[in-house]
Formats: structure tokens, sequence, C-alpha cells
């Protein structure tokens, strides 16, 4: 059979020769014979999310390979760490993830608690619970704007960014700050809840299912919606757990792994609340697995508010952290996925060490597998049903 | 001065912008005369018009539609722009917004503040870009626009520019020219996304074109007329708009009008999530702007034609009510425009709440769709129409009377047109598509075009291996 | 678990009429509508979810700050004295992450009633307002409660050199243009 030839492909920069092989081998003078297009996605492109850059080897419309180049954001966060005490690395925990940035505090300020040893008070722990579970609707319902935009719905995102703004306020009127919150310290945290907190908070969950179920009206059964959605990109569970993939992404195909039961921490096993799982791995499951959780979140952050204990919301901590010779992982459950820590700790006041398993950048690496054999318009909803942050991405 | 390996490249893009700043400066000059045309001419008219020599071919065939061009032009490039912040402002309230605010009150001097910013604009070309084919590609796409104007029916009496015998078709006709704008703006950017969204553009106005095609046919077996005003006559003679008698005409219009006109959930062209904007990607200043007043003067149009169609055009039942003979033209218009607002109206709701079709599923609805539906209308329309032909003419039951020199149905025709349109038509074709559909769930693009590929590499293959390298 | 209805599965009777007669888009067209119907006439409160319209105007209408809120950062005075609550023990300078405050400070003698103590004073103190990520740390730090972040947002500069902000400014905060329009 004969092959096009390599030369004929429009070559930019020669990133695409590590690119695999085809799937099937086109031959000269035929109809299909036309040469593949390579086109660059981004890094400003109005719907990768951020500057990820996507080269896509298009025939026709159809993806006949893809590659992300990452890495426009680096910041060096691991490296960075090494140079700061345990309690000035907490703000660069927002900004990984800076639209879950309450999650990630949560994550890195439980990992150093792990390894001091220290007990966080129970009040502290079930505020923590309740803004982490604001965090990941937040965090759910920007997805679910972007995603919708990409597809082309435009109203959504607007609906979904003013539940997102409520939210945002009651961040800032408990932590002071609306996006990257700062929002833990080790050990607890630096202000207990406002006398409103309970009411503001309520309030809030009053109006939202009523909206979740506007979001539905607009998109669940609409045809337009479905056929943009249903089948696209199928993600089979063992394809799944071999890609390591956490979070929606793989609860989407079915998979029960979220850590929040899987490896309680923090108050969680005190609250009732159920794991929303997918059937057939697509992008319409993964949809309707977000919209539960946020059902589910607010299950728990009533659950929370109820039974919110009296008492301190700072634990005994010595001003100089010094944690003990060792190293630790700690890991929860953000909204994209599995976020952790692996700290290393030499007996000083900064980590020898500090890793971050980011849940963003290793499901971005299933984007190859779903896209291939897609048209260009999927690859934006993929990239959008992947949920990434590029600030998490890059690191 | 920095002069760089791209000296002479640089130049010519500063000579070619000397050149449209005089291309402005013209457009200025247009604008002085059309201005003193306004005032005066109504002056020269009286006086060609009332000549003793009785010579009126100047006022009548030169004048006086000069006057009206001038006019509608102005009227409807005005209106477009305010289309443009009626659209920022719909689209505001369905998503809780509030628009544009900041520029006069209520934001109303927006759409002069945005005009006034493109024209001042730098128009960028991009250096590797076919530079006449750029320049002249926007103004196809407008130029095929406006012309289209010339042949709608604004209102009674003297508001329609050209009356031709054959408006339909013109309209048909001019309008399809405005593709070739889109292509050649794609092709001549010289960057894949304008490429892309060019291809898309055109295989997409292409095929629903078609469908706009077969749908107002049904119409015109009824109004037996091209001539815009005359299928607006046809309609008050027979008593009732045709979008009774054709509902599937009406909806099958309406969607391939939207497909048409690039409008969501069918704005694949410039899908702005995936191909930036499309086919004027590396567009900027008045050009785009042009591009823009295509877009919105071909919402115009096509609400225009479906208004005249299907919708009774100037009419409004009382309207002959008014006696004076200005008055009634005057509000003729007005009811023109308010009917073409109306849907305009529609395409801004459909636009803000529905999400995009992707680019096969788009020719799916075309083709399998839209298309068999328009077929089908025609055929049971044709049914419908022979049935009820008066009993002289061999029709069955005689629904239809000779009224002067064409058919007009009676009462007990327009409710049996009524009824088998709605209650026939409508769900033979929707269970006939719906059932031939059915099965086009499973289609999978993919897996088809893999499939061919391989098919004819393995024909190729067996027909070269004889022939040794002639293979070709 | 309980999954997610999806799918799959045959479409009911009742669906397939549904979808026939396009009940799912024109769900959707009422639900915007009735967006649109409210804004054209109810009454307009910027920032409220419960309304039609959410849109806060800001320069018009100025957004309400919370307490807590982590903006410009001031130096307290002593409200007696008039003097600086700080006592340049550099804390803030050491908690900073991105290492934006600068203190500057001498020994020098300070008469306290009768005694003479020797004494560290602040002289000089750069805030840069570029670098800093408004994480509260500093002002965490701050034995006296001197350096503070406060609730004025409006940040924005002409110039570069303008985002640091020297002692005489953090005592004073900056002048703001406020736009009534």
């Amino acid at each position: 059979m004969n092959v096009a030839p390599n030369n004929q492909i429009p070559n930019s920069q020669g990133l695409v020769k590590g690119m695999h092989e085809q799937e099937v081998e086109i031959a000269p003078g035929t109809l299909f014979d036309a040469e593949e297009m390579v086109i660059n996605m981004g890094p400003q492109h109005p719907s990768t999310h951020g500057v990820l850059r996507v080269i896509l080897k298009l025939d026709g419309e159809t993806v006949r390979d893809l590659d992300c180049d990452i890495g426009y954001l680096h910041r060096g966060v691991e490296k960075i760490a090494e140079h700061d005490t345990y309690a000035m690395i907490t703000p660069y925990w927002d900004r990984l993830d800076y639209v879950a940035a309450v999650s990630n505090d949560l994550c890195y300020v439980g990992g150093v608690e792990k390894l001091l040893g220290v007990e966080v008070p129970r009040r502290a722990e079930y505020l923590r619970v309740i803004l982490t579970e604001l965090q990941r609707i937040a965090s759910h319902l920007l997805w679910l704007g972007t995603h919708a935009i990409d597809i082309g719905a435009v109203t959504v995102l607007l609906y979904a960014f003013r539940e997102r703004e409520e939210i945002l306020k009651i961040f800032e009127d408990f932590i002071g700050a609306r996006l990257t919150a700062h929002a833990f310290r080790i050990g607890g945290l630096w202000w207990d809840a406002y006398p409103e907190f309970d009411k503001r908070v309520r309030d809030f969950l009053k109006i939202l299912p009523g909206r979740i179920d506007e979001y539905e009206t607009l998109l669940n059964a609409n045809r337009i919606w479905l056929s943009r959605t249903v089948g696209i990109g199928i993600l089979p569970a063992d394809e799944a757990i071999n890609l390591s993939l956490t979070g929606p992404v793989l609860r989407g195909s079915g998979v029960n792994y979220d850590l929040r039961k899987a490896q309680p921490y923090s108050a969680y096993p005190e609250f009732d609340f159920e794991i929303p799982l997918g059937e057939n791995g697509d992008t319409y499951d993964r949809y309707l697995v977000r919209m539960a959780e946020i059902r589910q979140s607010i299950r728990i952050i009533e659950q929370a508010l109820d039974g919110l204990p009296e008492g301190p919301v700072m634990a005994k901590v010595p001003k100089v952290i010094k944690p003990p010779v060792g190293e630790v992982y700690f890991s929860i459950e953000a909204p994209k996925g599995e976020i952790g820590v692996y700290l290393v700790s030499d007996g000083t006041t900064k980590p020898y060490r500090m890793r971050i398993r980011p849940p963003a950048f290793i499901n971005l690496q299933s984007l190859r597998r779903l896209s291939i054999g897609h048209l260009v318009a999927d690859v934006v909803a993929l990239i959008g049903t992947i949920d990434i942050v590029l600030g998490e991405v890059d690191r | 001065m920095m002069i760089d390996e791209c000296g002479t490249e640089r130049q010519s893009v500063l000579r070619s912008s000397i050149i449209n700043s005089q291309f402005i400066n013209h457009q200025f000059n247009m604008l002085g005369i059309l201005t003193t045309l306004m005032f005066v001419a109504p002056e020269w008219v009286r006086r060609w018009t009332k000549e003793p020599r009785g010579n009126a071919f100047w006022a009548e065939f030169v004048l006086w539609p000069l006057i009206q061009i001038l006019l509608v032009l102005f009227i409807v490039l005005t209106i477009v722009a305010y289309l443009v912040y009626l659209e920022r402002k719909v689209s505001a309230f369905i998503q809780a917004r509030l628009g544009p605010m900041r520029v006069g009150p209520w934001g109303l001097l927006q759409p002069a503040a945005d005009g006034l910013k493109l024209l001042l604009k730098e128009d960028i070309i991009p250096l590797k870009a076919d530079k006449a084919v750029f320049q002249i590609a926007p103004i196809i796409s407008v130029v095929s626009a406006l012309v289209v104007l010339a042949v709608i029916p604004w209102g009674a009496a003297w508001a329609t520019i050209a009356n031709i015998n054959i408006g339909l078709l013109f309209v048909l006709a001019v309008s399809s020219v405005g593709v070739l704008g889109l292509v050649l703006a794609g092709w001549s950017s010289n960057s894949k996304y304008s490429l892309l969204g060019a291809l898309r553009s055109s295989a997409q106005m292409v095929s629903y074109e078609i469908g706009m095609g077969l749908s107002i046919i049904g119409a015109l077996m009824f109004a037996r007329t091209l001539s815009m005003s005359g299928i607006i006559d046809a309609q008050q003679a027979d008593g009732v708009w045709y979008v009774f008698f054709q509902p599937i005409g009406f909806l099958v219009y309406m969607v391939s009008a939207l497909g048409e006109t690039n409008r969501a959930p069918f704005d694949l062209p410039e899908a702005e999530s995936e191909l930036v904007a499309g086919y004027h990607t590396e567009y900027s200043g008045f050009r785009w702007a042009l591009f823009f007043m295509a877009e919105y003067t071909g919402m115009i149009v096509t609400s225009a034609i479906a208004v005249t169609l299907f919708l009774g055009g100037w009419q409004f039942p009382g309207l002959n009510l008014i006696t004076n003979k200005t008055v009634f033209a005057f509000v003729s218009i007005g009811v023109f425009a308010a009917k073409i607002l109306v849907l305009i109206y529609l395409y801004m709701w459909f636009r803000w709440t529905w999400p995009r079709y992707r680019y096969d599923q788009l020719m799916d609805l075309g083709w399998k769709w839209m298309i068999p539906a328009g077929l089908a209308n025609i055929v049971l329309t044709g049914i419908w129409y022979v049935l009820a032909l008066p009993k002289s003419q061999g029709g069955l039951w005689g629904f239809m009377a000779l009224k002067g020199d064409r058919l007009v149905p009676t009462k007990w025709g327009i409710a049996y047109f009524v009824a088998t349109g709605f209650a026939v038509t409508i769900p033979i074709i929707w269970i006939v598509l719906a059932s031939i559909n059915r099965r086009s769930r499973d289609f999978n693009l993919h897996a088809q075009r893999q499939l061919q590929i391989k098919l004819r590499a393995e024909r190729l293959q067996r027909h070269s291996e004889p022939a040794g390298e002639s293979a070709s | 678990m309980p999954a997610v209805k999806t799918t799959i599965g045959r479409r009911t009777l009742g669906e397939v009429i549904k979808r026939l007669l396009l009940f799912d888009l024109f769900k959707g067209l009422f639900v915007t509508f009735s967006y649109n119907w409210r804004a054209l006439y109810e009454k307009r409160e910027g920032g409220n979810p419960n309304q039609a319209i959410y849109t806060e105007q800001y320069p018009l209408e100025r957004p309400r700050v919370s307490e807590r809120f982590r903006g410009a950062p001031r130096l307290n005075l002593d409200p007696e004295t008039g003097q600086t609550l700080c006592i340049a023990c550099d804390l803030c300078a050491l908690a900073c992450p991105v290492d934006c405050i600068e203190v500057g400070s001498i020994r020098r003698e300070v008469r306290e009633g009768e005694k003479v103590n020797k004494k560290k004073v602040l002289t000089t103190f750069v805030f840069d307002t570029s670098r800093c990520m408004f994480c509260n740390l500093c002002s965490e730090a701050c034995p006296t409660d001197c350096l503070e972040l406060t609730q004025s947002f409006e940040l924005a500069v002409y110039h570069r050199s303008g985002f640091r902000w020297d002692r005489e400014m953090l005592e004073k905060g900056i002048d703001y243009v406020r736009y009534a329009k």
C-alpha cells in the first residue's frame, strides 16, 4: 500500500514529527489523498481553557492525531516550595487550580498537619468541609459554563457564573478573598465563621437547586446538546483506570472511586452522601455526574451546617513550624480529581521536597485517546469535559 | 525608522492604506451627495414630472429609484446598526445582564460609537494574504446582501424599489452569490482557521439553499406568481396568509434561513469556540464590519422573504380601513417592519438559547430532514391543490373558484387547505422522515470514512498492480 | 452506589412524542424568554441573585466589600499619639512568600519618660503591591496590629513605579480618582 510521503504534511516547526502512526495509510491519487492539515489550537484560542496548545492533525475535519503542548504557565511551584517555610507555601497552592483554590489549600494544609501530627479542632474540620464543598460547587459551575459555551450554549455560562458569584461573595466574607483564597492555615482556620455565615449559605443553598434545574432544562434533554455529547469521547472503565484518571472523568466511566469515601479525610466520614456514577463513559455521562455531584455537595453542606460544633477553629501549632524528619503523602478529592501532596521534611523549617499530584495534568493525557477519530468541534467539547485548569497542568 | 527585510512589503501596505483612506474620503463624499439628494430630490422630482413635454422617463427610471435606493440603504444600514444593539440587549436580558449602558441613555448611541471605532481602526491585511481578493471579498458579501433589498416590497404602493416579475428568483439568485464572498475571504486570508470556516460555510450555504428553494414552492403554487408584490396581493385575494396553508413550508424555510444566514444553532462557519472567528478571522476594521453588515442584512432579507411569502407581507386585518393613501403606505411599511422584527427576535432568541450543531449533524439536518421535507411538501401540496380544483377543471369537490383570471379558494377551500396542511401534511411528513431517518443515529461518519478510504486504497492497488507504475 | 440516569435503553412512547413535537427545544426557549420578559419590567437591583438582571454597574454602584477583604496595605498609626505602631521587627518581611516588603530601621536613643532607651526605630517601609499576592501572612505575623490589608481594592496605576508604596503612602493611603460616571 502506498503511503503519503511525510514531507507533504505542512510541518509546523517539526513539532508533529514525534507523533504516532496514522490509523489508515492513504494512497495518493485517491479522493482522500489530500494532505493532512496541521492546525494549532491555542495557546491563544478561545476554548482551550487557558494557554493549552493542541496540535491537531486533521483529515478534512476529522482528527487523525493530536498532541498537547503544555508549559506556557509553568512557574516551578515545586521548586519555589523548597525555599519557603511551610506556612509561606499555602498561597502558592491557591494558584495551582485557581478555580478551586480552597480545595487545594485543604490538600496542602492537610499534608503538613499529617506530617506534624496535629489534631485539627472539629469545628475547623466542619468549616473546612463546608468551604471545600462550596468550592466544589463553584468549580463545577465554572466547568458547566465553559463546557456549555464551547458547545455553543452561551446563556448557561452567564447563569452559572451568577451562582458562582454568590459563592465567591460568601468566600469573600469568610476568607477575605474571592479567587485565590488562602483559606486555611496549618492547624485550622485563621478566622471563625462570621455571624451571618450560616444564614448566607442556607439562603444560597435554597436557590441553588432551582437554578440547577434551570440549567438542566436548557441542556439535559435538548437534542442539540444530546447530539453533541452522547457517544462523544467514550472512555471504558478499564482504560480510564489505566490512564490513572481520577475525579468525575473516572466516575463518568462507572468506576466508583471517590477519595471522600475510599480514603476518608477531614470530617467526611460523618456525612451521608452518595457518589454519582456514569454508565457509558461519554461526555454526556460526565456532564450528568458533575451535575449530580453539585446536588450531593448541597446535601453535605446542609448536614455540616446542621451539625456545626462549637469550639476553637485553630489547633495549638507552634509559630515556627518544624516538622520531624519524615515524608508524607496526603490527597483529597478536589473537584477535578485526586489532588495530592508528597512532602519530604528534613527537620528544618522548609520542606526538602514537595511534589504535587495534579489531577488535571493527569486527566489531560486522556485527550488524545478521546479525540482521535472525532471532529474538530468534538475536540473542543472534549477539552471541556476533561475540565482542565492550566495553572495546575503547568504548575 | 526601522527597516527590516520586509521593508518593501511594509511600503505596499502603507500605500494600500493610503488608497484606502482615499476610498473612505470618497465614501464621505457619497454621504454628502446622499444628504443633498435626500433634501433636494423631491423638488427635482416634481419639476421633472411636471415637465410640459411629458418626458417622465428620467423621473420614473432614474431619479425616483435613485432616491428610493439611497433611502432604503440609509434606513436599512441604520437598522442594521441598531439590530446589533438589539441583539446585544436581547442577549443581555436573556442572560441576566444589562448590555451596553454607557454610551448615551441605555447605551443607545453604542452603534454610532462602534461604527466610528470600526471606521477609524487600522485596516490590517496579512502579509501573505492574496491582497486583491482579500479586499474584494467583503464587498462581494455585502453587495450581494444589499442588492436583494431592491425587490423587497417594503410597503404598499410606492415603497418597493423594483417590482420585477421574477422577484423571488432574483432574491434567491443574488443572495446565493454571498457565499462567494465568504469562500474568497476564507481562501485569501491564507489562514487555516479561515479556510476551514470558508469550507464549512460554502457547504452549509449551498445545501441549505436547496432546502430554502424547495420550501417556497408550495406557497408559490397558491400565489402563481414570482413577483413579490404579486405574492402579497395573492394572499390578500385568497384571504389567508400562506403560513396556514404551508406550515411545513414555513418551518423548513425558517430553519433553512437560519442555516443560510449562518445564525445559531447553525453558526458553524464562525463558531468562535472552534474556529476562532471562521472566515473573517483575519479581518479587522471596516472590512470586518462589512461582513457583519452582510450578516445582519441577510437576516433582514430572509425575514422579509418569509414575511412576504408566508405572513401576508404588509397586510394586516383591519388595515384596509385606512383611506388616506399616504397614511396607508406608511402604516403598511410599519406593519412589514414589525413582522420582520418579530422574526428577527426569534432568530436572536434561538441563538441565545440553544447549543450549536456539529458540522456533520448540520449537514444531516439539511440533507436528511429539510430537503426531503421540502420535496414531500411540494408533492403533497400539489395533490391537495389538484384535488381542490374547480369541478370544471377536474377537481373533486370544487373548493376553488375562478375569480377574474386566477383561482381563489372558497370559504370551504380555505378550511380544506388549512386542515390538510396541518392535520395531514405535517403528520405524514413527520412520520415518513422519522422512519427513513430512524437509523441515522447509528450513522458514524468516522467509521464510514475509514471504510471508504480502505476500499479505495484496495481498489487502487488492484488497478495499479498489473499496469506497474502507470497508476494515475 | 447510584448511577446517574443516562440515555441507555429505549425511549418510551411519551418521550418519542415529546421529541417529535420539539418539546426539549421549547422548554429551553421558555426559560430564556421568561428571563427576557422579567428583565423588561422588574425593578433592578445590582447583585441580587433572585432578580432577572444580576449586573452591578461597577463605577456607578460601589460594590459591597466585606470586612475581612484583603486589599491595599496600610500601616496603622497609634490613634492617641499619631506615631506609627510599627516597631521595625521585620517579621512581616520574613513572613512574606514573595519578598515584597522591605523594612528599614536604625537603632536610636528614644526618650520614654525619664529613661533613655536604645531602640529600633522605623525609617523606611517599602511595599511592592505589584508582587504582593494578598495572602495576609504579613498582617498575621505583625505583633502590633500595625500592618493591615484594608478594603480598598482599586490598585491600578498608570506606571509601574506606582506599585512601590513607601511609608507615607502606606500610612495615608493613595489618592484614588473616583470615577463618578
